[in-house]
């Protein structure tokens, strides 16, 4: 006893010696931005997946493009790449790299060189050549750009000399710019592929990556925490903050409370708006995003290779309530899939209306007066398309039960639920598409194109040739109004086959303390953390020049 | 006496008897009563008097905040969820679910328990010693955490969950009849009847059962709160009852969405589960208070 | 002393041997292959696969396979978690000193508070303060332990502002794991901030551990108030109040020991009881913990990690069980001779 109360006295002693010795612990605290993430990234490799968590993650964190985009237009600027060109027919694309871009320097990895052009070839022969050493480490699956047909659009890469690349395409495609500044299309390091061959763990360049962006990664604890540490030699300024840590916390409430208790700085897909609003020192931003969140059918399962029962199914489902109750207004109704704000976007293209009668007379002609059971699977975790698809689910049970329709809901954890869907084991899904880049094209192809239900990202298995014909002439012209109409036909038939049900194109939400300065969600793609600072630290020098930038931009942004 | 006696007769109230008027004279135990016979009542008419579906909301009233709040409509006496089902029928239905199956659990693992503990008071030997150690594994570990596994095996939901926990239960009801027939095997008035020539079934369902049963009721309320809070947790867990059912537990872990909104759906069903609980454990504390002055006696 | 260990040396072989068997027969109960369950190995090769069926013995009868089973236990060899693809292994290796952590932090509270209290009660008896002390412990194992954690989250992290609401320690500090007891790697640890890290994983642990704390402390309560009470009838404390002790000193040098004594037998219990609890708790505070972890394992059907990860908790709150018991006959030599089962 006597031991122990000697022992507790210590360790109260200890307690306030330490509690009185804050300073360090605020500045380590003012240098560092932690982010309430809501699921864990698949990979380090964007290249590998559609994720938007993984793209979140990782994109413009650890890597850079060749090219990017940015403003409101939406316009191409140089990234890795100072200046491009392209010839007439769009059939050579030349890029010329900048000469002072340095690699991560890690634990596990130091560069002996700068950027040049055999890492551009690296990052995108792996994914071309099938007979590239790391073409298959870590599945050879790259579904962004086995959806939007590179491999056979790529004649060749060629090296002209170190610091210039020329893409040889097989045909004109007026979305290969948009594809290559793609959250996707990141650059690899060339020499720590060479390091790891050497000690053949080739499976490490996806899982402990190297980069050229602005943090590089310092310790990942699965399902827990990422962090992050600055890229102090960045090609351009250096990132305001020196550590930016993940907190991977998928339970909605969770994220919320960490915010409240002031636990994490910014929390991605916040529940409760209201609440935050209420306080002060917290933010609410959204952005309008472009997305569609939807009700979707495996095609190829009974009965839903039976188009009179999709159509029956579209014309069940009271997709104002969906908007009232789960989107709570902050949501478009959806006709197609291509949003309101897109270029391409037809008014003439209406989705089924609420009609129970055409509903039921519809199952009937399709053999089924009686109804059916189905089994719907509906997404864990909130995403931008979709807040909250188990209660969408259930709202949808209750809709679907007027027409004799039973419907068994069925979760699975985030990852297992993607994996389980691009195996086909599903009957009906909700689940959602947030475009990558601004072209319309990344709504058509990767969503319903046949080349997209051989990669597992068009989840509905549906492949109709006409439609596949449509989005492939309005790749190949450059007449905006021709591929508006192509997409209108490709809508239309969309919405007479109903492989999915558009429900609503929402906005994508973030919350964060009020002193987090700088933009981080963008109207596509993934989040960004470069642009941001604490008001703290940065008040006397730093900030000012920042801060203008960044308010103006966040005006365009927030609508 | 509204009757004369003509014999003086001494009446001898039964054990169980002796032990209700014991009981009927500590008043909390007797609220703890009358709140258990308040929800066993619930839990079989609940459904039928609840006032709207538990399953089926009104969507044109999500996130109603309770009656007693500014915003709040009398026909909604607690609120709706953000489906907008109502919680005080939720509540209601929710009563057969965690607290009604509870109760049934409790019966059967009683049966199967005290069947087993008083034939295995019977046995001897290697037999006896075997059921002894296996026994001791078992309540070693703890009731939740057995069910957890049971439930792990089985898979999630809330037949399952039921079956989980009865089976958790069985053992606690062996280990109390056995401990408490062997006790009784030693008195004197079981070697009266043996040497009257009963057999040991005889003494065992005429003799020893009769007094032991308050014994086994005070276990039964232990067990009773414990398989509440197992259900409840369980469902809270996600592995008990799925959705739509509106057991306690799971009705508590959908509303954690809206905690910060909506916090009333958090509220009540906690404070419904504390409530059965308490209840529970009130006349549990009555019985065993109550047996602890017949014994002194 | 000698014939006491051989009977728990025996009993402990007894119950490894059933819970070793409970595990083994688990991958046969859940659905799928027993091989992958096993392993976890669910994107095998087939030469893989041939491999695994030989390492398990497969192909012989149910015996062997269990004696591969042991074999594969003894080195150490959990399987691959079947979500994940880690190695079960390193996984528990990490989560289970957490929660290990998290429940010795709670029991120390738990003793600290009940106990005394338990004295209190006992020395008040029947007084109001006795009966405000067993109705105070009565609401406190009736709480349902989840909502119990929400309402503290609301009070003491979002409303107060005092405790953080989640986690180990804050993420901004990089503590490395070594031994995966956070108080002990931070002292480990070369970190400049120390001594910050230290008060932050301080106050993180304060109100999860609290929180499981409530009910084996209420336990402890009544443990500790019927010792008391039984202790205080003996004849050799009315012996010491007639030799004129006053009731201080008679409380303080003879009643507490004696009543400790039997309650330390309890502990052992109490702590199965508590490792319970905090797998719940880890679930709402997201203690890095095997509890959550486990849950999240069935939640997802990933049997192997359920298997190995059943397997090991119950093992360790055995371990546990069979040193309180050496405990306790260490320090009551009378115990050692009580036969067991009895």
């Amino acid at each position: 006893m006597n031991y122990l109360s000697a022992f507790i006295c210590a360790f109260f002693t200890l307690l306030v010696v330490s509690g009185c010795n804050n300073e360090d612990k605020l500045s380590l605290s003012q240098r560092s931005v932690i982010y309430c993430a809501e699921g864990s990234p698949e990979t380090f490799n964007p290249q590998l997946v559609t994720s938007g968590t993984t793209i979140d993650a990782t994109s413009n964190q650890l890597y850079d493009r060749l090219i990017a985009y940015r403003g409101a237009e939406n316009e191409l600027v140089p990234s890795l790449a100072k200046s491009w060109h392209v010839t007439r027919d769009g059939k050579k694309i030349t890029f010329y790299l900048r000469k002072n871009v340095t690699f991560h320097q890690t634990d596990y990895f130091t560069p002996s060189r700068l950027l040049n052009a055999d890492d551009v070839l690296f990052s995108f022969n792996r994914i071309l050549d099938e007979k590239h050493p790391f073409h298959l480490v870590s599945g050879g699956h790259y579904p962004f750009f086995q959806n939007i047909e590179f491999k056979s659009l790529i004649d060749k890469i060629e090296k002209i000399n170190d610091y210039t690349i020329r893409f040889h395409l097989t045909r004109t495609d007026n979305t290969f710019l948009a594809n290559l500044a793609a959250d996707f299309s990141v650059i690899l390091s060339a020499e720590y592929a060479q390091q790891l061959t050497k000690i053949s763990a080739q499976q490490n360049i996806d899982t402990m990556p190297i980069g050229t962006g602005p943090f590089k990664l310092k310790e990942y604890r699965v399902g827990s925490l990422i962090r992050f540490y600055r890229h102090d030699a960045y090609w351009q300024a250096p990132a305001q903050m020196e550590q930016l840590v993940f907190d991977i916390t998928s339970s909605n409430t969770g994220r919320l409370t960490k915010l409240l208790a002031k636990e994490c700085d910014v929390s991605s897909y916040p529940i409760a708006h209201e609440k935050i609003i209420e306080h002060n020192d917290l933010i609410l931003e959204s952005i309008t995003a472009l997305n569609v969140g939807y009700f979707a059918f495996n095609t190829t399962k009974a009965p839903f290779d039976n188009v009179l029962v999709r159509q029956a199914i579209a014309y069940a489902i009271n997709k104002e309530v969906l908007l009232d109750t789960i989107y709570q207004g902050h949501a478009e109704l959806a006709n197609s899939i291509l949003p309101n704000s897109s270029w391409a976007h037809d008014t003439k293209i209406k989705a089924q209306e609420f009609n129970l009668l055409k509903a039921q007379n519809l199952l009937t002609q399709a053999g089924y007066p009686g109804g059916f059971s189905m089994d719907l699977w509906a997404m864990p975790v909130q995403r931008p398309y979709n807040p909250n698809a188990i209660n969408m689910a259930k709202l949808l049970q209750a809709d679907l039960k007027k027409i004799n329709v039973k419907v068994n809901i069925v979760s699975y954890e985030w990852n297992t639920f993607l994996h389980r869907l691009s195996l086909g084991e599903h009957q009906t899904f909700l689940l959602g598409w947030s475009a990558d880049h601004p072209d319309p094209d990344n709504f058509f192809t990767p969503m319903l194109s046949c080349s997209a239900s051989y990669t597992g990202s068009n989840r509905t298995f549906w492949c109709n040739k006409h439609y596949d014909d449509l989005i492939h002439k309005a790749l190949k012209t450059n007449n905006i109004n021709k591929r508006k109409q192509y997409y209108s036909q490709a809508m239309a038939i969309i919405s007479a086959e109903v492989p999915l049900i558009p429900i609503a194109h929402s906005k994508r939400y973030q919350a964060r303390n009020k002193d987090i300065i700088g933009d981080i969600i963008a109207p596509f793609g993934g989040i960004s953390f470069y642009q941001v600072s604490k008001l703290t630290i940065s008040e006397e020098k730093v900030l000012p020049l920042n801060n203008d930038e960044s308010d103006e931009r966040s005006t365009e942004a927030v609508n | 006496m509204a009757r004369d006696k003509i014999y003086l007769e001494e009446i001898f109230p039964s054990p169980f008897m002796q032990l209700w008027l014991i009981f009927r004279r500590t008043p909390v135990a007797m609220v703890g009563f009358s709140c258990f016979i308040f929800l066993i009542i619930l839990a079989i008419f609940g459904p039928l008097l609840a006032p709207h579906s538990a399953i089926e909301g009104q969507l044109n009233m999500p996130l109603l905040p309770p009656a007693w709040h500014d915003d709040g409509n009398v026909s909604y006496l607690l609120g709706t969820d953000e489906l907008g089902r109502d919680m005080l029928s939720r509540l209601m239905y929710g009563t057969s679910l965690t607290f009604g199956l509870s109760f049934i659990v409790v019966i059967i693992s009683l049966v199967i328990g005290v069947l087993i503990g008083s034939l295995s008071a019977l046995t001897s030997g290697i037999k006896a010693s075997f059921l002894n150690h296996f026994l001791d594994v078992i309540l070693s570990i703890p009731s939740l955490l057995l069910a957890i596994i049971i439930v792990a095996i089985l898979g999630p939901g809330i037949s399952n969950t039921v079956w989980a926990v009865v089976m958790v239960l069985i053992p606690q009801f062996v280990h109390i009849t056995r401990y408490a027939v062997k006790e009784e095997f030693r008195k004197d008035y079981v070697l009266a009847s043996r040497l009257d020539g009963a057999g040991p079934f005889r003494i065992l369902s005429y003799s020893i059962l009769p007094n032991i049963v308050d014994r086994i009721m005070s276990q039964a309320t232990l067990a009773q709160s414990a398989a509440i809070l197992d259900i409840a947790t369980l469902g809270f867990l996600g592995l008990g009852a799925q959705i739509p059912l509106p057991e306690w537990g799971a009705t508590l872990a959908n509303g954690l969405d809206l905690f910060y909104i909506a916090p009333w759906t958090v509220y009540l069903p906690g404070l419904a589960i504390l409530f059965a609980v308490v209840a529970t454990n009130l006349v549990g504390e009555g019985i065993r208070h109550a047996l602890k002055v017949r014994k002194e006696r | 002393m000698l014939i006491f260990t051989l009977r728990r040396l025996s009993l402990f072989v007894f119950t490894m041997l059933l819970l070793t068997l409970l595990s083994f027969s688990l991958c046969f109960l859940f659905p799928g292959d027993a091989v992958i369950n096993i392993s976890g190995a669910i994107n095998a090769t087939p030469e893989q696969l041939i491999q695994l069926n030989e390492s398990y013995q497969t192909s012989r009868n149910i015996f062997f396979q269990y004696l591969a089973y042991l074999t594969h236990i003894m080195d150490g060899n959990l399987g691959l978690s079947m979500a994940s693809q880690s190695v079960i292994g390193h996984e528990i290796l990490n989560l289970l000193p957490a929660t290990i952590e998290l429940s010795i932090v709670a029991l120390l509270i738990a003793m600290f508070v009940g106990i005394p209290l338990g004295f209190v009660a006992a020395i008040k008896h029947n007084k109001p303060a006795d009966n405000i002390i067993l109705s105070v412990s009565m609401l406190g194992y009736s709480i349902p332990v989840f909502w119990l954690g929400l309402l503290a989250i609301l009070t003491f992290s979002i409303s107060l502002g005092w405790f953080p609401s989640a986690g180990q320690i804050s993420l901004l500090f990089e503590i490395e794991l070594i031994t995966g007891i956070q108080f002990i790697d931070i002292l480990l640890s070369d970190s400049p901030y120390k001594w910050q890290a230290f008060s932050d994983a301080t106050a993180h642990i304060i109100l999860p551990a609290c929180v499981i704390a409530v009910a084996p402390a209420t336990i402890f309560i009544r443990l500790a108030r019927t010792s008391m009470i039984e202790v205080l009838e003996t004849s050799y404390i009315r012996a010491a109040s007639a030799k004129g002790l006053t009731f201080q000193q008679i409380i303080f040098r003879h009643a507490i020991r004696n009543a400790l004594i039997k309650i330390i037998r309890h502990v052992g219990l109490q702590f199965a009881n508590l490792v319970t609890i905090a797998m719940v708790t880890e679930v709402i505070f997201s203690w890095p913990g095997i509890g959550r972890w486990l849950i999240v394992s069935i939640d997802q059907r990933d049997y192997t990690a359920i298997q190995s990860g059943l397997l090991v908790l119950s093992c360790f709150i055995f371990v546990v069980h069979i040193l309180t018991d050496f405990i306790y006959a260490a320090l009551n030599p009378l115990a050692r001779g009580v036969k067991y089962g009895s």
